[in-house]
């Protein structure tokens, strides 16, 4: 597949916030959001289309990469966006948000964009953090905020796609040397469109065609 | 995929998550097994509903994985993996997505040992994926670190098995070490450390005998070529041009250095014990140590091996040792400083700090083998030298894996009983170095003679001179600090080292005091040629080294001399800039704040890539001031007082004294936001605050001698208020406004180097009339500049300039205080609450005082009239005022009768004065306010600020009627409100009603 860029995101949050299921609603489509069933992957991609342009979005989870500060010291780096979840049907996950944050602006490049997203907004009836103090920690702290859901997969696409909006937005403003692959963005090979589109089509099963079954 | 699958919806279950749907999926694989064109899309949409199933099952339904084990599904996704057609890739990549979903969701923990049970999942690990395509690569590595976090005591028999000698996922993960996507190498790092850390001895002892030296010596070669090319980068970049590649390239060193840190830290003994031999005799020495002294330039170098082969002499050249390859002496300054600031795993540092400080050229032949070998019996001396390692990763690995039984006989029991020993023991060995240990290393130093040759040492110490700039010095002091406090280097024994002599002159350690006291007294010039931070280090390393106050200081009284003229001299150096300019005071008070808040964080300063760079004064670059020169006059004068606070401090240190000229502030002495603040004795102005938002406050205005405070009314104490806004009035900006005269600009700016540019208020004043909004722009601007003036005065006397008397400072003295909060006070004291110190004339306030100290004005006059009166009116109206507030509570109704009557006693003989006095009259606190409000009746309040602002004091108006019970007052009241002229004496009036009525 080809692509006019590629952008790295991680996801960063405490365990259990639904990174992982985010990351599959996002990427595969094909899997259904079933009550009473959470399924989840680390790794994924998906091209989307900004400005006319493919753009292929590669995530990593960094779940269980804690423990080692070697690890937690690198992975921000090299990510041209974050999405930096919380659960709100629990009020730790949000008050553990100021140490991730602290960590990523740290450890990233000063352009990496991160995005905030309060996850599970299909449970409101259990819901411990107010959407408004969501929206409050964002204004502070210079983020995008969203409240998604991964199980109705509402925002979901929006989240994942803003952040790259965004990312776009400051390539365009010479924000981003995106010669450095450091940043996590890649320009991909422009090659000519060539009938890869078509037997591409399949080739991201669901993600090109994705919603379809 | 929509269209095959609806090809066979017919005979598909209807419940998607069911038993029967995984069985129809078996029978699509069983159907299947040769992929192509035509059933790929099928077979990937079957692998994806597998995920879905199992997981299901694994949560809800046993049966399906029972189903799915019986049927060694796995056996099928393994057959169609190694396909190599019909766009195996594609299908690929959902089988390892599926494998990822599968491993990383799945609860149950017999499921999982089911599905690792079968040797399969390591089949799939050796598979040979297409690993050029990233994402095949993406979900390949995760797969792996997913199994990584499953591992343990137990798990670990599935993945490495002992008697084929065999630990795929270890081996097939560490592959990609130096993969050129940096998540993978991340992933690959997890994985070792999540494997290393699985307590089970045949696994570490096959990890250690197997992989660890082809591992380890990849690594170190890695590391070392990636340090070349940081070092080029420096070398090429001396103008800062490709800052952001060199900030990458030591982001990705410090990984690696933690990395290895982090593998240290898990303390498994053997492991260690051959990481330390790669990095001391692979890289550390042969390069770090190798590049600090300069290499001789090789002409002369062979000039003299001929010469010397003439003489039929032997000389000690190497030639081929000096092709070696070589970093700057920056870099490897630098990159030493890391290694200490970094790592604390006691036998790796030791050795290297002890090569360091002892060691000489001959540690290049013989290596560092011998100071390892005190710590770790029975290693070979291994010579050392940077070079490529003789396999790459990939074919060490491969051998090992084949010779499988041969080279495990070699590794007796002993070795497995020896890891397990050394298990144990490892985390005391690493945190205290045993007796016996430190004896043989005492050994080892005296076997140096004292008087033998130290390059490395002589190199560092030459570093720290400073005479052209300080680029060298910095990375010198780093090093030098960073092995002063590394956790694993006895600080006794570097302490001890340092006292060697030097050949024919003093010590090591004095050589180095006088060198940083050298630094200190440069920083002190005017020329800026020392960087801040590195005066910084210096300093710290001086009291760290002397240890000043203690019964083992050791400075001279000729080092402490210099030290304090390099103080005296940064005094003269700053009061160069001295100027009676505002933006100097603002300057020095920044400075001060970032003096205080800055701490020195040596390991934080080592993060920024730009210290490798030459010392640059642009602030363009991005570096922190405090890193770089400064640029322009305005930041030499920053720099400047910098300095002079630091010598100060470290000379008060050496003198044992506290500082007590600075922060020019006396923090003590200032009012916060909602304090409750005793009002009686202090000059209020009624105004109202209209904000940016159109919102409006009504507030008194009250000012001090260094504050500007709104405050209101407080309800429950008479007499007092809360403030509800503080501000410096040296920081205040206040302009008249074109169209309305009783209007006032006002901005107050914050204080401080603080980098919110926002001021803390910007809002409207509101007077009651043009003349109170005149009176209240005067005391604003004239309490502005002196408040200023004041501290400039202070600073003088800080510099000692010349013909400067001494002041007496808020910050000497600790009486001026504000009585806030608790409302006892004892009525002997009442008087002095408020504005008592420090009074300057310009202030109304400080015209109540009886001991003014000086003013040239008729106000003074006044003043003291009134002080006068005050005093006099005193005795009285605190009888009276008892007797009313017996009352008022008896009653239970307010009363102003005390006031009233004291003001209008007052009243005729102020009035003498007033005409002649123009001077706008400041409003006096509503004392009736404070009362109603006291007693909860907040309509009245409301009616106050609604009354025109024609009257004078149109509190007051409201209140005036029920004065008149006291019939024989009342008829002096009207004067005061109809006059303007008589503002003058209600204004005292006030201030002697709240004299009166404190109780």
């Amino acid at each position: 597949m080809s692509y006019a860029y590629l952008f790295k995101y991680i996801i960063i949050g405490d365990t259990g916030v639904g990174k992982s299921c985010l990351l599959l609603q996002f990427t595969d489509k094909r899997f259904q959001p079933v009550h009473d069933l959470t399924i989840g992957v680390e790794f994924g991609a998906r091209m989307i289309t900004i400005d006319g342009k493919q753009i292929k979005l590669q995530i990593w989870d960094t779940a269980g990469q804690e423990a080692f500060r070697s690890i937690t010291r690198s992975y921000y780096r090299g990510a041209a966006g974050a999405l930096l979840v919380y659960d709100i049907t629990r009020r730790e996950t949000f008050n553990h948000l100021t140490t991730w944050l602290e960590d990523a602006r740290q450890h990233s490049n000063s352009n990496m964009v991160i995005m905030l997203i309060g996850n599970k907004s299909d449970l409101d009836s259990r819901r411990e953090v107010k959407k408004e103090e969501g929206e409050a920690f964002a204004r502070e702290h210079g983020l995008v905020f969203m409240e998604t859901s991964a199980r109705t997969a509402a925002n979901v696409e929006e989240a994942f796609i803003n952040t790259a909006k965004e990312i776009y937005e400051k390539i365009q403003e010479g924000v981003f040397d995106i010669n450095n692959e450091a940043n996590g963005i890649k320009i991909g090979q422009q090659l000519p469109p060539t009938n890869s589109s078509i037997s591409g089509s399949g080739n991201q099963g669901g993600q090109t065609n994705g919603g379809c079954c | 995929m929509l269209r095959s699958r609806s090809f066979f919806g017919w005979n598909r279950p209807k419940n998607r998550l069911s038993l029967e749907h995984l069985k129809y999926l078996y029978s699509i694989l069983e159907k299947n097994t040769t992929v192509s064109e035509t059933n790929r899309s099928l077979l990937v949409e079957s692998l994806r509903c597998i995920a879905e199933i199992l997981i299901w099952g694994d949560q809800h339904d046993s049966s399906v994985f029972d189903f799915f084990l019986e049927k060694n599904m796995l056996a099928y996704f393994l057959h169609i993996m190694r396909q190599r057609s019909g766009g195996a890739s594609f299908v690929c990549q959902q089988l390892l997505q599926t494998l990822n979903i599968l491993f990383e969701n799945i609860r149950n923990e017999t499921s999982l040992y089911y599905l690792l049970s079968n040797n399969h999942v390591n089949s799939i690990i050796v598979h040979k994926f297409d690993f050029s395509d990233e994402d095949v690569m993406g979900y390949y590595i995760l797969f792996l670190k997913t199994l990584s976090l499953k591992l343990n005591p137990h798990t670990i028999h599935f993945f490495y098995n002992e008697h084929t000698n065999d630990f795929p996922l270890y081996t097939e993960a560490i592959k990609f070490f130096n993969h050129p996507e940096s998540m993978v190498r991340i992933a690959v790092r997890t994985i070792s450390l999540n494997v290393y850390k699985v307590e089970n001895i045949s696994m570490l002892q096959f990890i250690r005998d197997k992989t660890a030296a082809p591992y380890f010596s990849n690594l170190v070669w890695f590391i070392g070529k990636h340090i070349l090319e940081l070092d080029n980068c420096v070398r090429n970049d001396i103008d800062h041009q490709s800052q952001q590649r060199l900030s990458n390239l030591v982001a990705e060193h410090l990984d690696h250095l933690h990395y290895l840190n982090d593998i240290l830290l898990l303390e498994i003994a053997d492991l260690n014990a051959v990481l330390t031999e790669h990095l001391l005799h692979k890289l550390f020495v042969p390069l770090y140590v190798f590049s600090l002294t300069p290499a001789p330039p090789m002409s002369i170098a062979l000039l003299t091996q001929n010469l010397a082969a003439v003489l039929n002499k032997t000389v000690d050249i190497d030639i081929q040792e000096m092709s070696n390859p070589r970093v700057s002496s920056v870099v490897a300054l630098y990159l030493l400083s890391l290694v200490f600031l970094v790592v604390n795993h006691g036998p790796l540092v030791h050795a290297l700090a002890w090569v360091i400080l002892n060691g000489d050229q001959y540690v290049f032949k013989e290596g560092a083998a011998e100071i390892l070998n005190a710590y770790i019996e029975g290693r070979e001396a291994v010579a050392p030298g940077f070079g490529a390692p003789q396999e790459s990763l990939e074919e060490a690995l491969d051998t090992v894996v084949g010779h499988i039984s041969v080279s495990s006989d070699s590794y007796s029991e002993e070795g497995a009983a020896s890891l397990l020993h050394s298990k144990s023991t490892g985390p005391v060995e690493r945190t205290n170095i045993t007796d016996e240990e430190k004896e043989r290393l005492r050994n080892l130093d005296n076997s140096m003679s004292a008087d033998m040759a130290r390059p490395f040492l002589d190199m560092i110490l030459s570093s720290l001179d400073c005479s052209e700039n300080d680029y060298l010095t910095l990375l010198g002091l780093c090093l030098f600090y960073a092995l002063a406090n590394n956790k694993g280097v006895d600080y006794e024994w570097f302490d001890r080292t340092l006292m060697k002599s030097k050949k024919g002159s003093c010590s090591y350690k004095t050589a180095f005091v006088n060198k940083l006291i050298h630094i200190a007294l440069s920083a002190s010039q005017s020329v800026c040629r020392i960087r801040l931070i590195t005066l910084q280090i210096s300093l710290r390393l001086l009291e760290q080294l002397t240890k000043p106050n203690t019964d083992d200081c050791c400075i001279t009284e000729q080092q402490q001399a210099s030290l304090f003229a390099a103080k005296d001299q940064a005094m003269s150096t700053l009061r160069n800039y001295y100027k009676s300019e505002d933006m100097f005071l603002d300057l020095f008070e920044d400075e001060y704040l970032e003096f205080t808040k800055t701490n020195l964080n040596v390991e934080f300063l080592c993060d920024d890539e730009t210290i490798l760079l030459p010392p640059t004064g642009t602030p363009l670059t991005g570096i922190l001031f405090n890193r770089r020169l400064p640029c322009g006059e305005v930041e030499k004068a920053r720099r400047a007082i910098r300095i002079f606070f630091h010598l100060r401090k470290i000379c008060q240190t050496f003198l044992n004294e506290e500082e007590t000229l600075l922060p020019l502030t006396n923090v003590k002495n200032c009012v916060n936001m909602d304090n409750v603040l005793d009002l009686n004795n202090s000059d209020l102005i009624a105004c109202t605050v209209c904000y940016k938002d159109n919102s409006k406050q009504r507030r008194f205005l009250v000012i001090d001698s260094q504050q500007l405070i709104l405050v209101e009314p407080d309800s429950k104490r008479l007499g007092w208020g809360v403030a509800k806004f503080v501000g410096f009035l040296q920081d205040i900006e206040v302009a008249g406004d074109k169209d309305d005269s009783r209007f006032l600009h006002m901005t107050v700016h914050r204080g401080g180097a603080s980098h919110n540019r926002a001021p803390l208020l910007s809002a409207r004043f509101q007077f009651d009339d043009h003349i109170r909004c005149m009176a209240a722009k005067q005391r604003l601007t004239k309490g502005r500049s002196k408040a200023r003036q004041k501290k400039m005065h202070q600073i003088a006397h800080l510099l000692e300039m010349p013909g400067q008397t001494v002041l007496d400072s808020p910050a000497l003295q600790g009486s001026s205080k504000w009585s806030t909060g608790s409302g006892s006070r004892s009525r002997s004291d009442q008087r002095p609450t408020m504005f008592v110190n420090n009074r300057v004339p310009g202030f109304a306030a400080a015209l109540r005082r009886e001991n003014v100290p000086s003013a040239g004005i008729s106000r003074v006059q006044i003043a003291q009239n009134r002080s006068v009166e005050g005093i006099r009116n005193e005795g009285q109206g605190r009888s009276r005022r008892r007797k009313s507030s017996n009352s008022s509570n008896s009653s239970g109704s307010n009363t102003d009768a005390p006031s009233t009557s004291s003001r209008n006693r007052s009243t005729p003989r102020s009035r003498d004065n007033s005409p002649r006095m123009p001077r706008p009259r400041s409003e006096e606190i509503p004392m009736e306010d404070f009362q109603h409000s006291r007693s909860n009746s907040p309509t009245i309040v409301v009616a106050a600020t609604k009354v025109p602002s024609r009257s004078a004091t149109p509190s007051r108006l409201v209140f005036e009627p029920s004065s008149s019970r006291e019939t024989s007052n009342s008829v002096v009241v009207q004067p005061v409100l109809v006059s303007p002229s008589s503002e003058e004496t209600s204004f005292m009036e006030s201030e002697r009603n709240s004299n009166i009525q404190t109780v």
